[in-house]
């Protein structure tokens, strides 16, 4: 399964930069910079902020975010989004590994709420703060290309950038799934719907709950004791990806329930 | 039975909501030049490249724009509107509207 999700996840990254055109009127429910040279559909984050800052609800793409969070869920983050497949793979580099205390899956929350919507319809997004000027997958599929294509006056912007950027990846290889548990805006919007996702791993009556599944769980989700059905314990950060699956002595979860 | 009728009815108004945006909702967009004077009047200065010796050129219109475009206008297309001085795109730059920097570098 995992080299299944693994070859999904490629595949998704291709399928979503492949550049041979631009169809950025709709924003696909995955962090990916619309301004990266190659991006097909518009980031959710980025337009959210945008339309935040003139004073206005993107109907159309919170819809969009909705619509996906209520039937797959974060299974986004965890089978499409080409920043998690940046993080899983960070994670297999050898280095020291850490946990991090759960209060921290908060934070994208105040992420979402500060960066997202208040920096811009308060200062607006010119200001230095402001979400996509320190996105970290800005910063890889836009800054730096656009930095290399074009060139860049703007040096101490950029050396911000990067080092916000060598930050969450030091922190994704010592932490799996670092930026997606704690930072990322996105996954703050699609959490709170995740509870209801039709595509969500839920165990059967062979669950003898020996909590395996608690211990290999990348989101730290928790079964809960002696009741099937979803995870009760932080079921919002599930993204579906199935270690759990993997590693369930008695088969008891299944992604479709 | 309460989970699966609160997914209805939130599938009911993600899914409004999107047709709606998607399909009726439109914008009354302003240009940018519009825009840019006035707060150039009240004292905040945006520098456009070429602007200021091609500006006799523009001509400030107002549109109305379904949400896509406008979507689409904040997106990098915003960002191709000018080029030395000179207007190429169709779509305001929605992000100049309050001073706004493009977003990539």
């Amino acid at each position: 399964m995992e080299k299944i999700r693994l070859k999904i996840q490629l595949a998704c990254l291709a399928l979503l930069n492949l550049g041979v055109f631009q169809w950025q009127t709709v924003c696909f429910p995955v962090l990916n910079c619309h301004s990266c040279p190659t991006a097909i559909f518009a980031c959710p984050v980025g337009i959210i902020g945008q339309f935040v800052g003139l004073g206005l609800i993107p109907l159309s793409v919170v819809g969009i975010v909705a619509l996906a969070g209520l039937t797959v869920g974060r299974f986004l983050c965890g089978w499409v989004c080409p920043f998690g497949l940046f993080q899983d793979l960070l994670y297999k580099i050898p280095y020291i590994k850490f946990d991090i205390p759960r209060w921290t899956r908060f934070i994208k929350y105040g992420v979402f709420a500060g960066l997202v919507v208040a920096v811009p319809f308060f200062l607006t997004p010119a200001f230095p703060a402001y979400f996509c000027r320190l996105c970290p997958v800005a910063t890889i599929e836009s800054a730096i290309p656009w930095a290399i294509i074009n060139g860049t006056t703007d040096v101490i912007s950029l050396s911000i950038r990067l080092a916000i950027l060598f930050a969450i990846v030091v922190a994704a290889m010592g932490h799996r799934r670092f930026f997606c548990k704690t930072l990322c805006p996105l996954g703050a919007i699609i959490a709170p719907l995740n509870r209801f996702a039709a595509v969500f791993p839920q165990r059967n009556i062979d669950c003898t709950d020996c909590g395996v599944c608690n211990k290999v769980c990348p989101m730290e989700t928790t079964h809960g004791v002696s009741k099937h059905g979803v995870f009760e314990g932080a079921p919002e950060e599930c993204i579906s990806c199935l270690e759990c699956q993997k590693k369930c002595p008695t088969d008891a979860i299944k992604l479709w329930g | 039975m309460i989970r699966k009728t609160l997914l209805l009815c939130l599938l009911a108004i993600s899914l409004f909501m999107t047709v709606y945006g998607g399909f009726f909702r439109k914008f009354l967009v302003y240009d940018n030049l519009e825009k840019f004077d006035k707060l150039k009047n009240v004292g905040i200065t945006i520098k456009i490249p070429g602007y200021d010796n091609a500006s006799e050129d523009f001509k400030p219109e107002s549109q109305w724009f379904t949400e896509p475009e406008v979507v689409r206008a904040m997106t990098f297309e915003g960002i191709k509107r000018y080029k030395d001085g000179k207007l190429i795109s169709n779509y305001p730059d929605l992000r100049m509207l309050k001073g706004r920097i493009p977003c990539p570098t």
